[in-house]
């Protein structure tokens, strides 16, 4: 006869004592990547700590997965769906941070070491024989590159290597297949706003497309002929102004944001500036948002060129979509919160403005990404650590671990329904299908 | 027979016995401005003049001018005009502004007809007139200020005009077909010691009217519904502004314009955006040349913000080309009349900046257009006031007389050495084909 199986209860108790017995262990995965920080698509030696990991458990994975994802598929004892946690390898680039690699100026100031900890937590909790019995379909831990989208001139390079499609890990992993036997995805992400408590529920995300800019002017002594030069630094900030003059025309509830750089605003300060370069984001609410506001930018961009008579070049690129939590999934987590750390301590927040391309998976299946506290100072910048690794890593472990237990348990019962009652806004053709529309290079000069 | 010395003394004599009238013309003209093509009463107080000094003369010419006729007693010879501008500016404020129309004589031309007048009498003194050969053509010219260019477009519209300025259009209409030699003069202010100054050039311009066709939309309630004119506008001063480094300094570029609307109302994105520009440079063709780049600059506002624009482009002044003996001339009289350091004469090159018709008239017939001391005061501000009658009104008069005298005497051979040492910069039909190809629509559509 077989034996009892263990209510959602049990099986939860079960997970969290795995977790705080190990709680030094985990933590210290964190902690090593913490000090080895790389940017996406060459988080080489993340990627190689994760496969250790693997490793040591004796479970096949697969590496090199859009150049550094590794994946590992867990089976439940009996079928039912696929469900994924993600960590992600990758770390931002900013010099004046306490744990930035000196060399690289690589840190990990948005907390992704713990999301690859965290994930590891679940992993060992949702791995016991008689936990993963009980357990319905397949889990899915898979350690993805490149969420921040930083680096666009590297990222293009591998593109044009062929070594990726798209610039971001997780449209590429999709564009690789490795989310086509996937129905339900989350993650969870380390926060330093007190607002948003310990453990926190939302909706929303800003997506985003990538601009790459280049206005070409003509070179001429600036004191000597300036006349018979072209000044593309001035094209370029007449089409900053032009940017501004067309913001009164993004809607409140579109939440566009354009926030452009120039990251080369001449040749010498002697010369009239004839190649003058600027990146951009354009984010906004929905797709139609993005690329309305996306025409504005185009159109602005080639005022400033006609401006001056220079020329421009504009490389749009896509970049994440946005992000749109399914409600029925985050109830299940926010249950699991609200038991672990207790309903005052939950927080929500109904829209963020930045972008994550956990917005790209949400368009494709039931997806959440919550955050979890710990953290302090301002995420992307210099002061940006963890202060609470039993917050950021250990319960944050639980919290996922206890949410697979209620979606996979009892013959994946919740999974199933979730899964029923959500409707993808694309299929995984079509999100490529768009994705490839969104990219474009154009150069404008009027004649 | 008196020799030139002598008649030049007659017709001196004559305008000192006329100040007093002719101070009180000037000062009637301050007291009753009227801007250009509106000179209504200004050219009734010229004609009246004329027909009490029983000179024949045709009215309502480019409107306003009124031309008169004078033949000398010596036989033919070459025809000068000596001209005097009938209009006003409009300068709200300032202490001589009709209070409801706001014009105002701060260029001092009220000053012009007085002085016109003063010659005309100076040289019709019967033993003066006597021993002239030619003709003196008195001239009261209209709208010389290049300003209210949508009152003047109307006017064009309805076809009372084609050209906008008064001399422009007087050329057109053949006024100045039988006229060989012209000259006038034009008051300045800070000029120290100094009585007259002349020599030198002036731009050429060209005059634009632009509107910006925007969407109106609720400011607060629906922005995004809007394209603002009001933006797409102020994008374009900013891009004339980023294209000034490209000016070369011996084009003496000048890009300057005022906003005639700028909205409906506060609460509305604004739809309809109006500008009045001018483009002034030192050649007609670097005019046309710098004239391009702003269209560019409007046509890049409206690509800015997804708005149209249309932009009527109105042919404006040619720069201004002394002849140089007849300024030698004129130079010559005022030296004699007030002493060596009364004078000053610019280098040829010399660039004033503004602009006057009177540089259009300077490309077909020898012209000369000095400018006399008796203003204080920045011209065409609020704060530009004649104060010294004699020295703005009654020796421009004398000189202007004593210099129609050394033209027109002893059988004109000055006058006609003057006129065959003229190379003209176009002919007449060369210039109206040159004005007619500025004039042009240009319309552009940003929302692409």
């Amino acid at each position: 006869m077989a034996s009892q199986m263990l209510s959602k209860e049990e099986l939860k108790k079960k997970a969290s004592d795995e977790i705080d017995s190990r709680a030094d262990e985990i933590v210290a995965i964190a902690k090593a990547i913490l000090k080895n920080p790389e940017p996406g698509f060459r988080e080489i030696k993340t990627a190689q700590l994760v496969a250790g990991k693997l490793a040591e458990l004796g479970i096949p994975f697969r590496a090199g997965l859009a150049v550094t994802g590794v994946r590992v598929d867990l089976v439940g004892g009996t079928a039912g769906p696929a469900l994924a946690i993600l960590g992600e390898l990758d770390s931002l680039i900013v010099n004046q941070h306490p744990h930035a690699d000196p060399v690289t100026g690589a840190a990990h100031a948005c907390g992704h070491h713990c999301q690859i900890a965290m994930m590891f937590g679940a992993l060992y909790a949702l791995n016991q024989p008689d936990v993963l019995s009980a357990l319905s379909g397949r889990l899915i831990f898979m350690a993805v590159p490149a969420e921040e989208y930083i680096e666009i001139e590297f990222r293009d390079s591998l593109r044009r290597a062929g070594k990726i499609d798209f610039l971001g890990g997780k449209p590429e992993l999709i564009n690789v297949g490795e989310f086509d036997d996937i129905n339900l995805a989350m993650m969870l992400h380390t926060t330093s706003n007190p607002a948003e408590k310990q453990l926190c529920i939302s909706g929303t995300n800003n997506g985003t497309i990538a601009k790459k800019i280049q206005f070409i002017g003509k070179g001429s002594h600036a004191g000597g002929a300036p006349h018979l030069g072209i000044n593309a630094l001035n094209a370029a900030t007449l089409a900053l102004s032009a940017i501004h003059f067309n913001r009164e025309t993004f809607r409140d509830e579109d939440t566009v944001r354009v926030h452009p750089i120039i990251t080369k605003g001449g040749e010498a300060v002697s010369a009239v500036p004839s190649d003058v370069r600027m990146e951009t984001f354009v984010r906004g609410r929905t797709m139609d948002a993005i690329m309305d506001a996306n025409k504005k930018v185009d159109r602005a961009l080639r005022a400033g060129a006609m401006a001056v008579g220079a020329s421009v070049n504009i490389q749009t690129i896509p970049g994440y979509m946005p992000l749109d939590q399914d409600k029925n999934l985050s109830e299940v987590f926010q249950a699991n919160a609200e038991s672990l750390v207790g309903t005052d301590n939950v927080g929500y927040v109904a829209h963020r403005t930045g972008s994550t391309d956990m917005g790209d998976i949400s368009q494709l299946m039931p997806a959440i990404h919550p955050y979890v506290g710990g953290a302090s100072g301002l995420g992307h910048g210099a002061d940006y650590v963890i202060e609470d690794y039993g917050l950021a890593v250990i319960t944050a472990a639980k919290v996922l671990a206890g949410t697979a237990i209620d979606l996979m348990a009892d013959g994946a019962n919740s999974a199933g329904k979730i899964i029923a009652g959500h409707r993808p806004n694309m299929t995984i053709a079509e999100y490529l299908k768009s994705m490839r529309e969104i990219a474009s290079d154009e150069t404008y000069k009027d004649e | 027979m008196l020799n030139i010395e002598e008649l030049k003394q007659k017709a001196c004599s004559t305008i000192d016995k006329r100040k007093k009238d002719l101070i009180n013309i000037a000062k009637d003209v301050l007291a009753n401005p009227e801007a250009g093509f509106r000179e209504t009463r200004t050219a009734s107080l010229v004609a009246k003049e004329f027909d009490q000094l029983g000179i024949p003369h045709n009215d309502g010419l480019a409107i306003t001018g009124v031309k008169g006729r004078i033949a000398g007693g010596a036989g033919p010879g070459p025809k000068i005009a000596v001209i005097g501008e009938l209009d006003s500016l409009i300068v709200e404020g300032h202490p001589f502004a009709d209070q409801k129309t706001f014009a105002a004589h701060a260029c001092g031309h009220h000053c012009q007809i007085g002085m016109m007048l003063g010659a005309t009498m100076g040289l019709m003194t019967p033993e003066v007139l006597s021993q002239l050969s030619g003709e003196i053509v008195p001239f009261a010219v209209p709208a010389e200020e290049f300003i209210e260019v949508e009152h003047r477009l109307q006017l064009r519209e309805e076809g009372r005009l084609e050209f906008l300025g008064g001399k422009q259009e007087l050329i057109r209409l053949g006024e100045f077909d039988d006229v060989d030699i012209a000259m006038m003069c034009h008051t300045a202010s800070d000029m120290g010691e100094r009585k007259f100054a002349m020599g030198g050039t002036s731009n050429g311009h060209m005059v634009k009217y632009v509107r910006f066709i925007g969407r109106g939309s609720h400011a607060g309630g629906a922005p995004h519904l809007g394209v603002n004119a009001l933006n797409a506008a102020t994008f374009a001063i900013q891009a004339m502004h980023a294209s000034r480094e490209t000016h070369k300094p011996e084009d003496t570029v000048r890009v300057h314009g005022i906003m005639t609307r700028g909205g409906e109302a506060v609460s509305a994105v604004p739809s309809d955006v109006r500008l009045e520009w001018r483009v002034r440079s030192g050649s007609p063709q670097a005019v046309v040349r710098n004239g391009a780049v702003v269209d560019r600059c409007f046509k890049a506002g409206a690509l800015a913000v997804g708005a149209s624009v249309e932009i009527t482009n109105i042919p404006g002044y040619l720069p201004m080309r002394h002849h140089a003996k007849l300024q030698d001339i004129f130079n010559s009289n005022s030296v004699s009349l007030l002493g060596e350091s009364s004078t000053l004469v610019m280098p040829p090159r010399r660039n004033r900046g503004g602009s006057t018709d009177m540089g259009d008239l300077s490309h077909l017939i020898p012209v000369c257009h000095p400018y006399a001391s008796g203003a204080v005061g920045s011209g065409h501000s609020k704060e530009y006031i004649i104060d010294d009658y004699e020295t703005a009104v009654i020796n421009p008069a004398k000189i202007m007389a004593m210099v129609v005298i050394d033209l027109l005497a002893d059988g004109a051979g000055k006058g006609k050495e003057v006129s065959a040492s003229h190379r003209p910069a176009m002919n007449k039909q060369a210039y109206l084909r040159f004005q007619r190809e500025q004039a042009q629509v240009i319309s552009f559509d940003g929302n692409v």
